[in-house]
C-alpha cells in the first residue's frame, strides 16, 4: 500500500511533459535556426539575381527547412504558418493577388516592412512557386523581378520574427506549462497535448489534403490540386512531413517507437513507387494508385504514432486549427 | 464490456450521488435539444417569411418588395447562425450542412458577374458557367439540360457540379447572391447593388434571363424551406438528431464540446474571420453579397454562448432554457466554469464591439483593407477571444472524463481499421 502510494506521489510530481524539452531542442527549435538561414539566403540571392532559373535552388532550399516546421501550428505559428504557406487555394487567390500588384504596379514592392501588410495569398512559398514556375510570369520583366525580391525578403523577415517568437517566448511557455505563473499552459499534459495535436493534424491534412485534393474522385482526379505542383514539390513536401512528424513522435515519445518507424518505412517505400513529384499523371490508373496507396501509408503512420505515443500517456488530440471544413 | 464495468464501479460508490449526477448530465443534453429544436423551428420559420418575400418580389417586382426580401433574408440568418454551433457535434447536422449554408462561392457558376470576376480557375473549370443565362450547359464533360430551371435540377445536377464545393448551387449564400449580386466596392463601405428590375418581366428586365433568374431564386427558396422542415423535424420530439445526443450521455457530451470547440477554433476564428483579413479580401467574408458578416459572426459566437449557459432567446423573445453545461462544469471544477464564462463573455464582447462598429458605418470589408490597423485590430481581438476559448473547452473535456473520445476527423482513433476502408 505504502509502495503505491509513493509511487502515485512520484508520477504526479515528475515532470509529465518530459518530451516536450526534447522537441523544441531537437527538432522546432534548430528547425526555426535552419529555416532563417534557408530563406536569409533566399533573400540575398534574390537582391542579386532575380531570374527564375536563379532563385530557384534557393527556393527549394528555404521550402525544405519549411516543411519541418509547417505542420506546428501552435503560439506564433498559429497564424504566423499563414502567410509563410498559404495553401490550399481554392478560389485562385494568389494568381489574383499577384495580378493584382503586377496591374497596378503596385509600391509597395520596393518597402520590404510594407510587403508584410499585403494579402497573404501574394506573401511566402506559394506565391513564390507561382511566379518563379508559373509561365504566365517573367522574372525578367523589372516589376516581377521586384515582386520575387520583395517576397522572398519578407518571407527572410518572416523567418526571423517566428524564430524569435518561438525562440523568446513559446518555448518557455512549453517549458513551464503547470507553473502558477503559465496562463497558457495550466498543467504539463496540456503542453505535451498542444504538440501531440500537431503531429497528428499534421499527418491528417498531408493525407486529406497534400494528397487527397488532387486524388479527387477515381472519375475525376485532380492534378492541378496538388500543392506547389508547379516547383514540383508536391511529393517531397508530402515526404517532409511524414519525416517531421516522425522525428516529432521520438521526441515526445519516451519509448522506442518500432510501429511508427515501421509505418515510415512503408511511407518511403510507397512514394519510391511515384512516378511524377508533382502528382501530374493521376489521370492514368496505374499512377493514381501509387498516390492512393502512399495516402494509406501516411495514414498509418498517423495511427502508429497515435498507438505508440497518444495511448501510453493517455492523452487524445485536442481541437486543431483545420476542425471545421 | 467497459460499460458493465463502469456500471459496477458506480453502485460501489454511492448510488444516490451518482445518480443524482447522471441525471444532471440528462437533463443537460435535453436542454441542449430543446434548444436545437427551438432554433430550427425559427430558422424554419423565417425561412418561410422569406419563401413569402421572394414569391412577392417574383410577382410584382419592385424597389420594395426586392427591399422587404432582403430584410427577410437578414432575419432569416439570426436564429440559423445560432444553431451553427450543432454541427460539428452531431453528424446529422454536419452531413446535412452543406445544403443550406455552404460557403464560398463562385457566384459566377450562377448568374452573370462583373469582368473582373475572371473566368474558371485552377480548381473550377464552371467558376463562371452563368446557368441563368446557359440552358444547356456543359458540366464535366456532358452536356446537361437545364432548360427549367427546378429544385431537383438545383439538388441533384448543379449543386457541388463537377464536385466542386465551391459549385454551391443552393442555400442560404445562393440565395444572397440571387438578392444582392456581387459586392464590387472591394474594401469599401456597401453591399451588392443588383437592381430590382433583375426580376422585372418583358422588356424592363435588366441583364438577361430574369425569368429563368426569377426561377432560380424560387426554387432554391422553396429547397431551402424544405431543408430546414427536415432538420426541425429531427430535433424535435421523437426526432433522431434528439434521440442521438440524449440516448448515451458522454456521447452527448461530447458532442455539445466538439461543435463549441470546432466552431470557434478551426471555422469561425480560422477560416471565416483570420483568413479574410489575411487575404485582405471582402469575398472572404462569410455573408459578402450582404454585407452581414459583422451579424453572421456575432450570432455564430452567441450560439456557443447558448449552448454552454442553456439559454436561446428565441425570435419571438421567449426564452428557452434549462440545466446547462455551465452548471455541470460549476459543480466538478468551479473555476474553470469561471474561466470559461468569462472567456465567452469577451469573445461576445468583441464580436459586438465589430458589429456595432459595421453598424455605424465601419463595413466589415473596410475592417479587411490591408493596412487597416483599427479593423484588423477589432477583427484580431474576436480571433484571439474565440481561439483562447477553445482551451478551456478543451479543458472541460479533459475535466468531464470525455477526453478518450476522439475528436472530429480522427477515424482512426476510434477505429484503427476506418483507414483502410
Amino acid at each position: 500500500m505504502r509502495t503505491a502510494l509513493i509511487l502515485a506521489a512520484g508520477l504526479f510530481a515528475a515532470p509529465a511533459a518530459a518530451g516536450v524539452p526534447e522537441a523544441l531542442d531537437q527538432h522546432i527549435l534548430p528547425g526555426f535556426d535552419r529555416f532563417v538561414q534557408e530563406t536569409g539566403a533566399l533573400a540575398r540571392t534574390a537582391e542579386e539575381d532575380c531570374t527564375a532559373g536563379t532563385v530557384a535552388p534557393a527556393y527549394h532550399a528555404a521550402f525544405d527547412t519549411w516543411m519541418p516546421l509547417a505542420e506546428v501550428k501552435i503560439g506564433p505559428s498559429d497564424t504566423g504558418a499563414l502567410s509563410v504557406l498559404f495553401w490550399p487555394d481554392d478560389r485562385g487567390f494568389t494568381p489574383k493577388a499577384l495580378n493584382g500588384l503586377i496591374a497596378d504596379a503596385d509600391p509597395v514592392v520596393t518597402q520590404p516592412e510594407d510587403y508584410a501588410e499585403v494579402s497573404i495569398a501574394a506573401r511566402g512559398l506559394m506565391a513564390l512557386d507561382m511566379l518563379l514556375f508559373d509561365p504566365a510570369y517573367d522574372s525578367a520583366d523589372p516589376y516581377t523581378c521586384q515582386l520575387v525580391t520583395a517576397v522572398a525578403v519578407d518571407l527572410a523577415r518572416q523567418a526571423e520574427t517566428l524564430q524569435a517568437a518561438w525562440a523568446d517566448e513559446f518555448a518557455a511557455a512549453l517549458r513551464s506549462a503547470g507553473a502558477a505563473e503559465n496562463a497558457t499552459f495550466l498543467s504539463p499534459q496540456e503542453a505535451m497535448r498542444a504538440l501531440y495535436t500537431q503531429v497528428l493534424s499534421g499527418l491528417e491534412f498531408t493525407a486529406d489534403q497534400r494528397l487527397g485534393r488532387p486524388l479527387g474522385t477515381f472519375e475525376r482526379p485532380r492534378p492541378r490540386r496538388a500543392e506547389a505542383w508547379r516547383s514540383e514539390r508536391s511529393l517531397r513536401n508530402v515526404l517532409l512531413a511524414a519525416d517531421a512528424a516522425q522525428s516529432l513522435a521520438h521526441a515526445l515519445a519516451e519509448t522506442d517507437l518500432p510501429l511508427t518507424d515501421a509505418a515510415m518505412v512503408s511511407v518511403r517505400e510507397a512514394a519510391a513507387k511515384v512516378n511524377d513529384p508533382g502528382f501530374q499523371d493521376i489521370d492514368d490508373p496505374q499512377a493514381r494508385l501509387q498516390v492512393e496507396v502512399l495516402a494509406q501509408e501516411v495514414r498509418s503512420l498517423r495511427t502508429a504514432i497515435a498507438n505508440e505515443v497518444g495511448a501510453p500517456l493517455g492523452i487524445a488530440p485536442g481541437f486543431n486549427s483545420s476542425d471545421g471544413d | 464490456m467497459h460499460r458493465t464495468l463502469l456500471t459496477a464501479t458506480t453502485a460501489l460508490c454511492g448510488l444516490t450521488t451518482m445518480v443524482l449526477a447522471e441525471t444532471d448530465r440528462g437533463a443537460v443534453l435535453t436542454t441542449y435539444a430543446d434548444i436545437a429544436a427551438a432554433a430550427y423551428a425559427d430558422s424554419l420559420a423565417t425561412a418561410q417569411e422569406l419563401q413569402a418575400a421572394v414569391e412577392a418580389l417574383i410577382a410584382d417586382p419592385s424597389e420594395a418588395t426586392l427591399t422587404d426580401a432582403r430584410a427577410a433574408w437578414k432575419a432569416a440568418r439570426v436564429p440559423y447562425q445560432q444553431t451553427e454551433v450543432y454541427r460539428f457535434g452531431n453528424p446529422m447536422v454536419d452531413d446535412w450542412e452543406g445544403k443550406v449554408n455552404a460557403w464560398p462561392l463562385d457566384e459566377g457558376m450562377i448568374d452573370y458577374v462583373d469582368a473582373s470576376y475572371g473566368g474558371a480557375t485552377d480548381a473550377n473549370e464552371l467558376a463562371a458557367l452563368n446557368i441563368i443565362a446557359t440552358p444547356e450547359p456543359m458540366i464535366a464533360g456532358q452536356t446537361v439540360d437545364a432548360t427549367s430551371i427546378t429544385p431537383d435540377l438545383i439538388a441533384d445536377t448543379l449543386n457541388e457540379a463537377d464536385g466542386i464545393e465551391t459549385n454551391v448551387a443552393r442555400g442560404y449564400h445562393a440565395i444572397e447572391f440571387l438578392l444582392w449580386g456581387q459586392d464590387l466596392n472591394g474594401t469599401e463601405a456597401g453591399a451588392g447593388d443588383r437592381p430590382w428590375t433583375d426580376y422585372a418581366q418583358g422588356g424592363d428586365c435588366t441583364n438577361g434571363n430574369c425569368d429563368r433568374r426569377a426561377d432560380y431564386l424560387s426554387a432554391a427558396t422553396d429547397l431551402l424551406v424544405s431543408d430546414l422542415e427536415e432538420m426541425a423535424a429531427l430535433w424535435a420530439t421523437g426526432g433522431a438528431a434528439r434521440a442521438a445526443v440524449t440516448e448515451d450521455v458522454d456521447a452527448g457530451l461530447n458532442a455539445m464540446l466538439t461543435g463549441m470547440g470546432s466552431l470557434s477554433y478551426g471555422e469561425q476564428a480560422g477560416e471565416r474571420m483570420r483568413l479574410g483579413l489575411m487575404l485582405n479580401d471582402p469575398e472572404e467574408e462569410h455573408d459578402c453579397f450582404s454585407d452581414n458578416t459583422h451579424m453572421s459572426h456575432f450570432y455564430d459566437g452567441q450560439g456557443i454562448w447558448n449552448v454552454y449557459h442553456g439559454e436561446y432567446t428565441r425570435t419571438d423573445g421567449t426564452k428557452v432554457d434549462g440545466p446547462a453545461l455551465a452548471d455541470l462544469v460549476a459543480e466538478v471544477d468551479p473555476a474553470l466554469d469561471e474561466e470559461l464564462t468569462a472567456k465567452l463573455d469577451t469573445t461576445m464582447a468583441a464580436l459586438g464591439k465589430i458589429r456595432d462598429s459595421a453598424e455605424d458605418g465601419f463595413a466589415y470589408d473596410m475592417m479587411l483593407a490591408r493596412g487597416n490597423a483599427e479593423g484588423e485590430a477589432l477583427i484580431m481581438a474576436a480571433v484571439d477571444g474565440l481561439i483562447d476559448q477553445t482551451r478551456s473547452i478543451e479543458r472541460v473535456v479533459t475535466e468531464l472524463g470525455l477526453d478518450s473520445i476522439a475528436f472530429e476527423g480522427s477515424d482512426s482513433l476510434d477505429d484503427p481499421d476506418a483507414v483502410f476502408q
